[in-house]
């Protein structure tokens, strides 16, 4: 179905950037406009999520070029799913910075460039053409260097390098793989491509060509041999970025794996064991990677890395079961994550360390912000009512289902370091009896802030929890959704169908 | 650079190449030429004119900070883009009024957004290059 | 022998060995003064060939790139001796 109006969460935020850039210099202004601005998207996303749900998948042409030479928009439910997810972490992002980012940040244009990035990552959601896809790419990690490197201090400088070559890096890889699409095909509709790549004859091409595909966005959401550059470089800007990054840039990568997986390339059995293989050793050094470090947002990025694996064992899994849980994954661990970095945050607003020796007593001290943040690390770890349990039981389900017990097991080691490293951390952190630390000079410290900033900072963790929660107590309704999801990923003709009308 | 011939040269080049500037964007539909190009030379005018007359000088010349430019060129290309939901088009679709305008000749939305990039062009290339010459 | 013939035989080639003669020059020029007029020249030199070409050609468009070139050599050649007119200040 025909609807012109699916490019609006893009192009709102957009409108939001631009309001933010003519409001340069007021920067209380810039952080009201940034929240009501955040909360009208969640509205947009909800309606047009609730669209989607009624009447099936959306499409719109830009320019009204028709379908395989324009450039498409498609909206099916796993889209707006993500749309609605990203939006509601930029909310509770773009509260949290409202009392966490420092005013000499927010004065070199933080809040423009923070709803640019959300622009971007709408973009690629619902990117229906596999170049556009790559621009919506480019605006993101465009962006997103402007966030990791502003303000400027050397241990962000350091990090952001790394950042941004293994990001450029991974552009490159993927501009190639599509130039070798567009010589195969001479398409870049990714409808039309589904059709056009099954009827290739040289399909050692056409897995090469998947292979480029499986290297660009596997660097991007940092799998197994390529994820070196995130726990270097996503521990050092603010907490509010590394929020957003942390939650949403590597699951970019996911999404994009998942549909040109599921759309483009139907993996073989070759590629089905190479990706097994990925998924089992990404899962096996984030865990490791996670148990010896000290600095908790060092030890938040190794988790990413980890739970990225039991994603891409889903897909490595390949079956509507399996995907089905992917999916349910992904819901769950954009949530918690974005959740974890501004947990974080608050506690070196609070203690004014990120060092877990250091930490500790919070729970004495704090014992309803301890409470709080417990949700989210828990929801980690899968504690049956909470979010990630249902996410890893049916991860679990479709592994068993292809006897693929090897990697069933591997999710099971996973969860079990996940469950070894929150345990540490929270005995670290909140029950250890904790010293008295030495005060430090530059750091403003959570009790010095206004009271507008406490709540703000709060407020945004509460909401994610609750979010957090409501996953894992209707869980009934996300399987819903999530299975659809899987359901229209495995049988792509509907979406071949909305692109290209009637075949 | 205290040189009088430079000095007024730069005084007569920098309409003629904002003129030359406008000119390109006009023409950028068929032909070579565009908001892109058109925004680089129009930035090139008002950057001859600093070194001849210093950045002061300029500065006085264009009254607001370059920067605001971005913002007021991203509502040009928005509004361009967004311009044919109003009649139930999808977003981008080139709307064209019916009768040429002299001098410029068919008017559609595409002008206006071209002439968006051209405004954001000057906006940052102006930006960019006043910052640095002011820490120089 | 006409305008085509004398183009392409006599103009190119004297452009042509100009080109390498001057860049000779940026090469050994013993101070960057010199090294920044051979760089004007050189650019000149390429206005002259893409004029030419575009005679050749029969195609117009190329002259804006010809026109835009000298804008862009100019400005290079001026922000060129401010810098060398500011370092002479500073030294």
């Amino acid at each position: 179905m025909s609807n012109p109006y699916i490019v609006l969460p893009i192009i709102f935020q957009l409108f939001l950037a631009i309001l933010l850039m003519f409001c340069w210099t007021q920067k209380n202004l810039q952080k009201l406009v940034s929240t009501v601005g955040s909360l009208i998207a969640v509205a947009i996303a909800v309606i047009m999520f609730a669209q989607v749900w009624k009447s099936g998948t959306l499409v719109t042409q830009a320019g009204n070029w028709g379908a395989p030479f324009g450039i498409t928009f498609v909206a099916d439910t796993f889209s707006v799913l993500m749309v609605l997810l990203t939006t509601l972490s930029g909310l509770a992002v773009s509260v949290f910075s409202v009392g966490a980012v420092r005013n000499a940040r927010v004065k070199f244009g933080y809040f423009p460039i923070l709803h640019f990035l959300i622009m971007g990552l709408c973009g690629a959601f619902l990117a229906g053409d596999i170049f556009n896809l790559y621009v919506w790419f480019e605006i993101i990690i465009i962006s997103s260097f402007v966030l990791i490197t502003i303000g400027g201090e050397k241990a962000q400088l350091e990090g952001s390098i790394k950042y941004v070559t293994m990001n450029l890096l991974a552009s490159v890889v993927f501009l190639t793989a599509i130039a070798v699409l567009y010589g195969l095909t001479g398409s870049l509709n990714m409808a039309d491509l589904s059709l056009k790549v099954a009827e290739i004859e040289n399909r050692g091409l056409v897995n090469v060509t998947a292979i480029l595909f499986l290297v660009g966005f596997g660097i991007k959401s940092a799998v197994f041999p390529l994820y070196f550059w995130l726990p270097a470089s996503y521990h050092t800007p603010p907490p509010a970025i590394s929020a957003i990054f942390g939650g949403l840039l590597t699951k970019v990568g996911i999404y994009a794996l998942l549909r040109v997986f599921t759309l483009i390339f139907i993996p073989d059995a070759f590629m089905i064991t190479l990706i097994s293989i990925m998924a089992a050793l990404t899962i096996l050094s984030g865990g490791i990677g996670a148990m010896i470090q000290n600095n908790i947002r060092k030890i938040f990025s190794y988790l990413i890395i980890c739970h990225i694996g039991f994603m891409l064992a889903g897909l490595g899994m390949y079956t509507e079961l399996a995907i089905l849980g992917t999916v349910f994954y992904l819901v769950h661990d954009i949530i918690v994550k974005t959740n974890l970095f501004m947990v974080s945050g608050l506690i070196f607003k609070i203690k004014g360390t990120y060092s877990l020796r250091l930490l500790g007593g919070f729970y004495k001290d704090y014992p309803k912000l301890s409470l709080l943040m417990a949700i989210p690390l828990f929801s980690l770890v899968g504690i049956p009512p909470l979010s990630g349990f249902w996410a890893k039981f049916y991860l679990i389900r479709g592994g068993l289902e292809v006897d693929n017990l090897v990697l069933v097991g591997f999710i099971i080691l996973g969860s079990f370091l996940t469950l070894f490293i929150i345990a540490r951390f929270w005995s670290e952190a909140f029950w250890k009896t904790g010293e008295e630390l030495p005060k430090k000079l530059k750091v403003k410290y959570y009790h010095e802030l206004k009271p507008l900033k406490q709540k703000a900072m709060v407020v945004s963790i509460l909401f994610l929890a609750f979010i957090s929660l409501g996953i894992g107590l209707g869980a009934e309704y996300v399987i819903q959704v999530a299975s659809r999801v899987a359901e229209e990923l495995m049988n792509p003709q509907s979406y071949i169908e909305a692109v290209l009308g009637k075949l | 650079m205290k040189t009088i011939i430079f000095q007024t040269a730069s005084n007569y080049l920098l309409p003629l190449l904002l003129l030359f500037s406008v000119f390109i964007l006009l023409r950028g539909h068929y032909l070579p030429g565009g908001g892109f190009v058109g925004g680089l030379i129009a930035s090139i005018a008002f950057v001859i004119h600093s070194f001849a007359n210093g950045l002061e000088k300029t500065r006085s010349i264009i009254k607001f900070h370059p920067g605001f430019l971005m913002p007021v060129g991203l509502v040009f290309a928005i509004g361009a883009g967004a311009a044919p939901w109003f009649v139930g088009q999808p977003f981008m679709t080139g709307l064209w009024f019916e009768d040429p305008i002299p001098v410029i000749g068919m008017v559609g939305s595409a002008l206006f957004f071209d002439t968006g990039v051209f405004l954001v062009v000057i906006g940052v290339s102006l930006t960019i290059i006043f910052t640095i010459s002011e820490t120089l | 022998m006409n305008l085509y013939d004398y183009l392409y035989y006599v103009i190119l080639p004297v452009l042509a060995i100009c080109t390498i003669i001057i860049f000779a020059r940026f090469l050994m020029g013993p101070t960057l003064s010199d090294r920044v007029v051979a760089l004007d020249l050189l650019l000149t030199t390429g206005i002259g060939i893409i004029a030419v070409y575009s005679i050749h050609t029969d195609q117009p468009t190329f002259l804006d790139i010809a026109m835009i070139l000298a804008l862009i050599a100019f400005l290079g050649t001026v922000a060129f001796s401010y810098y060398l007119e500011k370092r002479e200040k500073n030294e």
